[in-house]
């Protein structure tokens, strides 16, 4: 089912929680709701559910306006952050519980409803669990049996707010690919809400970004990583080092050092270079005023990645590098040396009405 | 078929309750002096009492005790009570569901408002409860000479009784439930609704189990309170023998008159009920932390 957000703006009390958001997902799409806590994520999802009401705006399901249409009549599979299993029922009655309570004419029978809730458990590998209680089962039991409960019902769009937030890493990656494999599986529009830049870019089709109750961009993980709109969505989506300076002859010239920009070939102003900590090169030798001189201040080895803190010599900034190990190794390297550093892939934004 | 995931045994979550502590371990002379002195100071002040009830109840034999229970006055009393608390508890649990259910799941302005009134029999004394009503209904009161003129007995007729003992004992569920319901919070009941359940559904299938221990919980106190209350009862009642007295009044008016073993004889009926209650209440919180 398509999806149609249409100038919602939502308030509680003095705080704005989304100001006129508007965004159209396609039938089938699996959607990311990235941003930081208080970005109005949630807020966005729970009105796309009806669990909250909107100010202003219109949503459209399929092109039929559902504003005012009640959540119950929705056919919106909702995954709570914290499950909201009822905790009285065992995990077959969890399950079962959507179909159970149709009214007489849609419900189906006992049968059908057992055999149901016995494919989703499988599918979700619990149906040795059936007979136990939430409070007997592991966070990411807990997280399956939720998912089960909203598939069954066959929803027409699965929203999920934060499904792997209170999981540990390793069931946290699992069950993000696992989520993926089930929406190629299943193509029901999903929609989840993520604080993790790398759950958005691994697991979404496209990913909305937002901030302060505004979507920053929307675009595809690629997109948004390669080509952030903003320096809020820069940052936001990984690491970065900043460097400050003024655009001059398609150069970011900061003193003697600069950067090439040549797509601000014609712009003379105050400008903001962000480049990852993967696009910083380590030279040993100074060859050109394109590097910077800067101190080792620390060397973390992360498994295959080596992460480099320096100073620079200038300013006393602090920059970030990661570098693969053999590179490391090649490079010969200890804390407190003198190195100088070389930042490919500059993304300059000009400062308008934003500030860092 | 989407695969199956892979996964492997994951340990469920444990939470800590009991105070088990290796800290807070006292020294067994600590330990002991204090669970002696606890003892002793309920034996003085509950049991000692307690016993001399059934002493003094029996102390002039068995027929005279049976023979105080079945006097018609006292028969009259109980079942007075009883009438009280049956039509009392049940409204209370009503209100204090909904209640509840308001200040839980709901926002609205007034909600400290309401919170605050909710208690408010907790903090006026009794007597004053019963003096409202008094003042409200009786013959010099606000509504007395419509009520006179209407033939609506209100203030010394059982009507007043049960005003009095509901506002008395109207805190006891709402107070039991409010802390549970906000603990437990909304997300239960969103995800029935989202589920396709409606309002009435969620509330039978998945509140009412929620808070079933304490709302039963509730009840108990609510009803205990009920058979009990003197204070408020003994002013709107009249003391009219036969017909106004509930059981606490009773043994008040046989203890002026000198009648000791009556007295006793009714009191002890109430202790029972209330050793039965006690018993009933350690039950249900038992079961309770089960859940």
């Amino acid at each position: 089912m398509s999806i149609q957000v249409k100038n919602v703006s939502k308030s509680f009390g003095s705080f704005q929680a989304l100001k006129d958001i508007s965004v159209d997902i396609e039938s089938g799409e699996l959607i990311a709701l990235l941003g930081p806590s208080g970005s109005g994520k949630t807020t966005l999802l729970r009105i796309l559910a009806g669990l909250e009401g909107l100010d202003e705006g219109a949503i459209y399901f399929d092109g039929e306006n559902i504003t005012n249409v009640s959540p119950k009549e929705r056919k919106v599979g909702f995954v709570f952050q914290h499950y909201a299993l009822f905790r009285h029922m065992t995990v077959f009655e969890n399950v079962a519980y959507g179909l159970k309570v149709r009214p007489r004419k849609t419900r189906p029978s006992k049968q059908e409803i057992a055999k149901k809730v016995n494919e989703l458990l499988e599918l979700v590998k619990l149906q040795n669990f059936q007979d136990r209680y939430p409070s007997q089962l592991s966070g990411g039991q807990r997280q399956r049996v939720a998912l089960a409960r909203a598939l069954a019902v066959e929803p027409k769009v699965l929203l999920l707010d934060e499904p792997f937030g209170a999981l540990d890493a390793k069931v946290r990656k699992e069950l993000r690919r696992w989520l993926r494999q089930l929406h190629n599986e299943f193509h029901v529009t999903s929609i989840f809400v993520t604080h993790d830049q790398e759950e958005a870019l691994d697991v979404a089709d496209r990913i909305i970004v937002m901030n302060n109750g505004k979507i920053e961009q929307i675009g595809t993980p690629d997109e948004v990583y390669e080509n952030p709109k903003s320096p809020f969505v820069y940052d936001f989506l990984g690491n970065v080092n900043i460097f400050r300076g003024r655009l001059q002859n398609g150069k970011l010239r900061q003193g003697q050092f600069e950067i090439s920009a040549p797509n601000y070939l014609d712009s003379h102003d105050e400008a903001v270079g962000y480049v990852r900590p993967h696009d910083i090169q380590i030279e040993k030798e100074k060859v050109d005023n394109e590097t910077v001189a800067a101190k080792i201040t620390f060397i973390h080895i992360v498994g295959p990645t080596v992460q480099i803190e320096l100073k620079r010599e200038d300013n006393g900034e602090f920059l970030e590098a990661e570098l693969t190990k053999e590179h490391y190794k090649n490079l010969e390297i200890q804390k407190g040396d003198i190195v100088y550093v070389r930042p490919k892939q500059l993304k300059v934004f000009i400062p308008e009405d934003f500030s860092i | 078929m989407t695969k199956p995931l892979e996964v492997k045994q994951e340990v469920p979550v444990v939470t800590r309750t009991t105070s088990n502590s290796y800290s807070l371990k006292e020294s067994a002379t600590v330990k002991w002096s204090l669970i002696t002195i606890s003892f002793l100071y309920i034996s003085l002040f509950l049991i000692l009492p307690l016993i001399s009830i059934f002493v003094t109840a029996f102390e002039k034999g068995w027929e005279t005790y049976v023979a105080s229970i079945v006097h018609p006055d006292a028969l009259a009393a109980i079942k007075l009570t009883i009438t009280v608390a049956l039509i009392v508890v049940p409204l209370n649990a009503i209100f204090g569901i909904v209640a509840a259910w308001l200040i839980t799941k709901f926002s609205f302005k007034g909600k400290n408002l309401l919170i605050t009134l909710i208690d408010l029999p907790f903090a006026v004394s009794p007597v004053i409860a019963g003096l409202i009503f008094i003042l409200l209904f009786g013959a010099q009161g606000l509504f007395g000479e419509w009520l006179f003129e209407h033939d609506i007995k209100i203030v010394f007729a059982l009507p007043g009784i049960i005003l009095a003992t509901l506002f008395v004992t109207f805190p006891f569920i709402a107070r039991e439930l409010i802390p549970l319901m906000q603990t437990q919070g909304v997300t239960e009941e969103e995800a029935s609704i989202s589920l396709g359940a409606s309002g009435l559904k969620t509330f039978l299938y998945v509140t009412l189990p929620n808070i079933k221990w304490g709302l039963l919980y509730g009840l108990i106190l609510c009803n205990a309170r009920a058979i009990g209350e003197f204070g408020a009862v003994s002013v709107v009642s009249g003391h009219i023998r036969g017909l106004t007295n509930t059981m606490p009044l009773h043994i008040e008016i046989l203890y002026n008159e000198y009648q000791f073993t009556a007295a006793f004889a009714v009191a002890s009926i109430m202790s029972v009920l209330a050793i039965i209650t006690i018993i009933i209440k350690n039950i249900v919180s038992w079961k309770a932390k089960d859940v």
